[in-house]
Order: structure tokens, then C-alpha cells, then sequence
């Protein structure tokens, strides 16, 4: 018997065991991670300082928290409504944007905020791991996290339009006025 | 009434598939034929019963028939008629049809062509070729049935998938599926040769034009979904990796890495397990694709409706089909060595060796970044997705690798060559596209990435010149004509050769295409009002006025917008879309495109405020993207002139002339593949 007629039947079964169970997980993975549950904290490297930056730190503000990509293309198509959400409450202590590099590797995405301009901080998600923690199911993804840590809304796709005026009226105004969202 | 007879006309179908899969046994085992012709009527009827039930389908789309729920769920009655009829493929129920119909036409051609000159492979071929009929006509009569009818008969269909009112998406479908059930066809000869015992190289040879057609069919429909996807989801490019678009792209790598490897099994007598191994695995990924299209495992833009019962069937269906072709494979492997070792590893038969290596690495590299996040969630570790930076990165080389070896294997000799002669065959291109590096530099092409990829193309360019000028002027010396004749002699003289050289044209051709559409693409996405201009490289492109519009069954708005080169003229006029399709109340955006030499100008409005007084534009300027499919266009023209060279050329063209002896630049590489 040679060795790859041990192998070859070994993988057969393997594969229809994943298949298998594949069947029966959830394929297209509504996260856990839903409105109205506390977020949860990460601890991830800064992209340019490199130092650990923690979700925790911003105890106290409403925190918007933007999944995104080099090589997403609605990325880029979102992004100067993320610059000017931000311009538009970065002097409001209780206001923070944090990006979420996902996926991606450094030089990319530092060439990527050097094309489309910067004026937020991001962390690098290097292991997916804040990812998998949000349920992230692509890129763009953002949410909303109101002063006591709780996820109060989340976007997939990207940030234009009614999505965009949704979210500065709708849940940023809110938020920062301590109010609680409707719907 | 129609539908029912349609309905109807599938079950028979399905009674006889089984028919087709039981009697050539009965015949094998009792030594009667009349059995065996059983199994051919059965599969000539079952194309026309198919046949009829598409037809039925077709009927139904035509007349409106909404009680119909499938035609309902695809349809509408605004849709013109050309996309009435295509919703019969725009989703789940209807495309199974569509690929059993396929399944039928081609197994009844192939018995048809095929049954006096292969009556040994006759039995297994039909019965194999029904037992898959009968396991997609189950599922469709059971499981994913498109005649079932509501008892409420809605006023107006759902509409098809606006997406999908594509000229090229209406094709894109059949063409992947003539590919898939193609491949059934070398598939089941392979397994006729591991039934019967019989194997020796016959069945490669009567399946070479089968391979080449499904080959072309599923390049064509890749290629058709990359033109889809470029100009329709409007994102720019063509190609995202999705689960998908890799479950087509992996039975397409190894039917290539299959087309490569069998020249080797028919000049040298080598690879017999590996090649029957390869047209197994390419048809099992035909499969394996659509269970995981159709069963929902992965999540993906191409989503069909998930349901597990539907999995559960397909499953049990691949495995019975892997054991079934994999097990015979195993059970008839000790039968099977090779009469001939590879002498050296500088051959031919060793670069196909590379070749196939290389393609079984990209293969193995799709495969698991596909696989990948479904197995890690069946381990119960976490969630993941692998994204195009992985394939990008890790398939480049392999792509290289590739075009390299495509520069050396035509022009080294079989069974054994000389690191002389692989200097004498290297050294040139070598040169050349040495010497091409700082050219390119000083151009502005300073990508590390684009300048190895160009100097590689340029390295197989120079010896396929290289190969057809010496040819051309041996040609022209000997009969005394002109070089350009001489090059038509070359190239009719030896026309599979020719083929395949052409098909590797192609390949270079898209190469160029898709580093230059990559790399060097320029991509402005700025919220823009009428009257202001945005600048895209050289070009200008202004917003002259912004307006609502309606379609048959879309309304929305259109942006004017007119394009400047630096000389301040006007270039043209584009119009892209922003489109809400009604019935669904699916938005969609509609690019516009400039053709600049081969190069586009390509424009999308993501989005236009309510009052139409200012939008969003992403504007991208992408050098030489048509090469990518003018790539594709002459890779097809190259498996065409192929399949046809028989016709185009005459069977044996080059009888009465000599063939030439000597092939320059080294005598002993002077082997002509005919």
C-alpha cells in the first residue's frame, strides 16, 4: 500500500465531515455580538505609535468603532464620511473614532490614510481577533458605543448617505446627549 | 396543462436515468448487448424528456405563468423577453434543470459519437453518466423542484435579480455549467478505463476535444463573470476571490494542470494514475463546487437559498461519487505503472512535471483559503474569512512560476535534455528580459511586483518569438518563399503546436492586462456637484448636470459627465447610473465606461443626494484592463483552431512533406509535437 492510498480515502472522510458539520453551522453567521449588549474590551497595537491601545480607556465616551480594510473598496467610498464625522466632534471630550485595521498589513494600510487622509486613530487587528469578538462578518463595519460600554448600533457597509445622516442624528446627537436611542 | 407535461416528461426522465444506470450492467454481467442498446435509448430519450421540461419551463416564463413558483420568484412581467426567458437559470431550481439538461445533451452526443468507434467504454459510460443524471434529477424532483405551483396565483412576478439583467450574467451561467458537465464526459471515459481494465492511453485520446470544449467553456464563463462583475457591481475589478468564483476557478486549474499532463501520457506513456487522479478530481470539484453553492455551507455574494436538507442530499451524493471514482482509482492503482521512468529531470516530460506541481499548489492554495473558514468553524475555533491579500500574496509566485516554465517546456526535448541545451534555450529571454528591467524602470514602472511579472512575460515572449522566427525562416529557406509565408507554413505545418502557442499568447496578453489593471490603477472617489471637475491622472472629469431617469422597470438618476485630456479637449461624454429596480427595491449602479486605447475610464455614482444636487463619484482610470480579455479571447481562439484543427487544417496536411528535422537554436530540441 502506498502512501497516497492511505491518504487520499483520509481526506475524503475529512472533507465530508467538515462538509458535514458545515451543513449544520450557521453560514452566513448573524454575530452574537448585538445591539444593546456591553462591547467587548480588546487590547491591540496602535498603527502608527504601535503602543497597546484598549477599548476600556475610553470608559466614558461615546465611542465609534470602524472596522475597515486597504483592499476594501467600500472602504474607501466611505471613508471621508468617517473623516467628516469625525471633524465634526473631535473636540468633544466625550467623543472618540478608533479604526480597526482588519486583515491587512501595515505598509498598506498607511499607504491606504496617506491617499484617502487621516485624522483618527487606528489599531491593527493582527490575529482577527477584535474581529471575531465583534462578529465582524466584513468590511466596512461600524458601531456605536454609548458612555457606559454598551453597543448601541451597528452598520455594515459603508457610511453614505442616509446611513451617514442616520448616524450623526440618529445615534452620535443622541448618545452624546445622554439620551437613549429609539427603535 | 403545458407545465404539468414538462413536469411530467422529468419524471419519466428520472425513471429513465435509472433505467440507463441498471441495463449496461445487466449487459456486461449477462454478455448481451441488447441490454446495453437498453441503456443508449434510454439516454437519447432522456435529453428529449429533459428537453420538454424545459420547454415547459420556458412556456410558463413567456406566458406570465405566476402560479408557477419559481417563474414567479424570477420574474415579472415588465422584464423584456430575453431576461424572461434567462430567469430560468437566474436562480437555484431552474439552473439544476439547466445543468441535468446539459448533462443530457452531452451524454447522448457523446454515445452517439461515440458508439461505434468505443463500444468496450459504451456500458460504463452510460450507466455512469446516468447515475449522475439521476442523482441531479432526484434532487431537482424532490428537493428543489422549479414546476411546483402556489395555490394562490400572484398578480405579477418578484422580478429577477436586477444584477442579474446582464447581457453577459445571462450567459456567464450555461457557459460555467457546459463546463462542469463537460468535464463528466473524459470523467467517464476514465472511469470506463478503471472498469474495464483497459488502460491504456485510448481514452485520452478520444476525450482530447471533450476536455479542450468543457476547458473553453468554463474559461469562457470565468472570464464572462470577471466582464460582469467589473462593469455591473461597479467596484472596478474583476476578480474578489469569493468562495464562488474559487469553487469555478478550482476544477478550471486542475482540467488545465490535466491538458498539460496528458501530452505526457501520450508521447511518453508516463503519468497514467496521475492523469486518471486529475480528471477525477476536476469533475469532483465540479461537484464539490456546486455543493458548496448550493448548500449554503459558505457565505458568499452568489447566494443560493440555504437549506440543509438540499446539502444533506448533495453530500450524500459527492460522497457516493468520491468513494465511487476515488475507491476505483485506488483499487486499480497496482495495475497501473508507469512503463516508462522519467530519465532526467531536465525533460519535458519534467517540466510538465513542474507544471503540474505548480497548478496543484495553486489548486491546494484556493482550496484551502476556500475551505478554510468553514473548517475553522466546524473545529470550534473561531470565525474567520480569508481575504484577497492572502490569495494575492501567496498565488503571485505561483502565477510565475507558471508563464516561466511556459518560456522553457515547449522548447526542451522529451526524455532527456542538457544543462547546455537548457542554456542555449534560456539564454536569450534571459537576456532580454534582463535587459528589459531598467527600460521599464525608467518608463515608471518602479513596482518591484509589476517589473518581475513583466520581465517573466517578456522571458516566455522572446522564446516564443524566438521559436516561430526560426521556424518561419527554416520554412521560407526550404520552399523558397517569402518569411511571412514561411511563418504561415510554421504555423499550419504543425497546428497543435501552433495552438497551444497561441493559447499561451493569451495567457501573456492577460497577464500584462491584469498587472497593469492592478497595479498601476488610479482610483478618485470625491463628493462632486454640476459644474465641478475632478482630476483622474491626465483626465478631467467634470459634472455638467445630475437628472432623474426611469428605465422599463428602474427609476433613478444620471449624472453628465464630460472627460477633458490635459489639451483641455473633450474626450467624451459619460452617463453612469444610480438605479432603484422597483419591483425588488434593489439599488444598483450602473458604470459608465470610456474605452482610452486599451485602458478605461470608468465611472460610478455610489450616491445622489434627493434634490440631485450633488453625488458621489468614484472615478477610476484603468490602464490596459481589456487585455485581459482580448488575454482571454486569443486563449479561446487557441483552444478553438485545437479542437477544429482537423477541420481547419485537413487531417494530415503534412503528408508528402518532410517534417522538419532541425529546430533552432539547438539541434536536439528539434522535437515537433503532431
Amino acid at each position: 500500500m502506498k502512501t497516497w492510498q492511505v491518504v487520499l480515502p483520509l481526506l475524503i472522510v475529512c472533507l465530508v465531515v467538515v462538509f458535514y458539520h458545515g451543513l449544520y453551522g450557521n453560514p452566513s453567521y448573524i454575530p452574537p455580538v448585538i445591539i444593546n449588549t456591553p462591547a467587548p474590551d480588546f487590547a491591540a497595537p496602535e498603527l502608527y505609535e504601535g503602543k497597546e491601545m484598549r477599548l476600556s480607556d475610553h470608559k466614558g465616551k461615546v465611542v465609534v468603532l470602524n472596522f475597515w480594510a486597504s483592499w476594501c473598496r467600500e472602504c474607501a467610498l466611505e471613508h471621508s464620511s468617517l473623516l467628516e464625522v469625525n471633524r465634526r466632534y473631535e473636540n468633544d471630550p466625550q467623543f472618540v473614532m478608533i479604526g480597526v485595521n482588519y486583515q491587512d498589513k501595515e505598509n498598506l494600510a498607511k499607504e491606504y490614510l496617506e491617499k484617502h487622509g487621516n485624522n483618527f486613530k487606528h489599531v491593527r487587528d493582527y490575529a482577527g481577533k477584535v474581529s471575531i469578538d465583534y462578529g465582524i462578518y466584513g468590511v466596512p463595519e461600524t458601531f456605536v458605543i454609548d458612555k457606559e460600554g454598551m453597543i448601541r448600533h451597528k452598520s455594515i457597509g459603508p457610511i453614505i448617505g442616509e446611513s451617514y445622516t442616520h448616524l450623526i442624528d440618529k445615534v452620535i446627537e443622541p448618545l452624546l446627549r445622554g439620551e437613549t436611542l429609539k427603535g | 396543462m403545458i407545465l404539468e407535461i414538462g413536469h411530467f416528461a422529468v419524471i419519466t426522465a428520472l425513471v429513465l436515468a435509472v433505467v440507463g444506470m441498471i441495463t449496461p450492467w445487466v449487459g456486461l454481467q449477462t454478455k448481451n448487448g441488447a441490454w446495453v442498446a437498453v441503456g443508449r435509448q434510454a439516454v437519447t430519450l432522456n435529453f428529449f424528456l429533459i428537453s420538454i421540461g424545459m420547454l415547459a419551463m420556458v412556456y410558463s416564463y413567456v406566458t406570465h405563468d405566476y402560479s408557477v413558483k419559481y417563474v414567479f420568484s424570477t420574474s415579472n412581467s415588465k422584464l423584456p423577453i430575453f431576461y424572461k426567458v434567462a430567469g430560468l437559470w437566474g436562480g437555484h431550481e431552474g439552473s439544476l434543470l439547466g445543468w441535468a439538461w446539459i448533462l443530457s445533451l452531452f451524454c447522448a452526443l457523446a454515445v452517439w459519437i461515440h458508439w461505434r468507434t468505443q463500444p468496450a467504454v459504451m456500458p460504463y459510460l452510460i450507466s455512469i453518466e446516468s447515475t449522475l443524471l439521476t442523482g441531479f434529477l432526484l434532487l431537482i424532483l424532490f428537493l428543489s423542484n422549479p414546476f411546483e405551483r402556489t395555490l394562490f396565483i400572484p398578480p405579477d412576478g418578484k422580478d429577477l435579480n436586477p444584477l442579474l439583467q446582464d447581457p453577459a450574467m445571462v450567459i456567464h451561467p450555461p457557459m460555467l455549467y457546459l463546463g462542469y458537465v463537460g468535464l463528466s464526459i473524459p470523467y467517464s471515459f476514465a472511469m470506463a478505463a478503471l472498469f474495464s481494465g483497459r488502460l491504456s492511453e485510448e481514452w485520452i485520446k478520444v476525450t482530447q476535444r471533450w476536455t479542450l470544449f468543457a476547458w473553453l467553456a468554463l474559461t469562457t464563463g470565468i472570464l464572462m463573470g470577471g466582464y460582469w462583475a467589473y462593469y455591473e457591481l461597479g467596484w472596478g475589478g474583476y476578480w474578489g476571490w469569493d468562495p464562488v468564483e474559487n469553487a469555478s476557478f478550482m476544477p478550471w486549474l486542475i482540467a488545465t494542470a490535466f491538458l498539460h499532463s496528458v501530452m505526457v501520457q501520450e508521447t511518453r506513456k508516463m503519468f497514467m494514475v496521475w492523469n486518471l487522479f486529475l480528471i477525477i478530481l476536476a469533475f469532483s470539484l465540479s461537484l464539490i463546487g456546486t455543493f458548496l453553492v448550493r448548500s449554503g455551507v459558505l457565505s458568499s455574494v452568489h447566494s443560493f437559498a440555504n437549506d440543509p436538507g438540499r446539502g444533506i442530499f448533495i453530500l450524500a451524493f459527492l460522497t457516493f461519487m468520491l468513494c465511487l471514482s476515488f475507491g476505483m482509482l485506488i483499487f486499480r492503482s497496482s495495475k497501473l505503472k508507469s512503463k516508462v521512468e522519467m530519465e532526467s529531470f531536465l525533460s519535458r516530460e519534467a517540466i510538465f512535471l513542474y507544471n503540474n506541481l505548480f497548478f496543484m499548489i495553486a489548486f491546494i492554495i484556493v482550496f484551502i483559503g476556500t475551505l478554510y473558514p468553514l473548517f475553522m468553524e466546524v473545529m470550534k475555533f473561531q470565525k474567520v474569512s480569508v481575504g484577497p491579500p492572502y490569495y494575492n500574496a501567496v498565488f503571485m509566485p505561483v502565477a510565475w512560476g507558471l508563464i516561466l516554465l511556459m518560456g522553457i517546456g515547449p522548447y526542451i526535448p522529451w526524455r532527456k535534455s542538457s544543462v547546455a541545451s537548457l542554456k542555449g534555450i534560456v539564454t536569450l529571454p534571459f537576456f532580454v528580459a534582463f535587459c528589459s528591467l531598467p527600460l521599464f524602470y525608467l518608463v515608471g514602472i518602479q513596482d518591484i511586483y509589476a517589473l518581475l511579472a513583466l520581465s517573466i512575460t517578456l522571458f516566455t515572449l522572446t522564446a516564443i518569438v524566438r521559436d516561430y522566427s526560426a521556424l518561419a525562416k527554416m520554412w521560407a529557406e526550404r520552399d523558397g518563399v517569402s518569411l511571412s509565408r514561411g511563418l504561415a507554413r510554421a504555423f499550419r505545418q504543425n497546428p497543435r503546436k501552433s495552438a497551444g502557442m497561441l493559447t499561451h499568447l493569451g495567457v501573456l496578453v492577460m497577464t500584462v492586462g491584469i498587472v497593469f489593471s492592478t497595479l498601476f490603477q488610479t482610483e478618485k472617489i470625491q463628493v462632486i456637484k454640476p459644474g465641478e471637475t475632478l482630476a483622474l491622472n491626465n483626465y478631467q472629469v467634470k459634472l455638467v448636470e445630475l437628472y432623474p431617469v426611469t428605465g422599463v422597470n428602474w427609476s433613478g438618476y444620471e449624472g453628465l459627465f464630460e472627460v477633458y485630456d490635459k489639451n483641455k479637449r473633450l474626450v467624451t461624454v459619460l452617463r453612469p447610473q444610480k438605479r432603484l429596480y422597483e419591483v425588488s427595491q434593489t439599488p444598483t449602479t450602473e458604470a459608465a465606461i470610456h474605452q482610452i486605447y486599451t485602458g478605461h475610464i470608468f465611472l460610478t455614482l455610489p450616491e445622489v443626494t434627493p434634490d440631485a444636487s450633488s453625488a458621489r463619484l468614484r472615478a477610476l482610470h484603468n490602464p490596459l484592463v481589456m487585455w485581459v480579455w482580448y488575454g482571454g479571447g486569443i486563449m479561446g481562439l487557441g483552444v478553438l483552431m485545437n479542437i477544429f484543427r482537423g477541420f481547419i487544417f485537413g487531417p494530415s496536411r503534412n503528408k508528402g512533406v518532410t517534417t522538419p528535422a532541425v529546430v533552432v537554436p539547438i539541434p536536439d530540441n528539434a522535437e515537433i509535437v503532431t
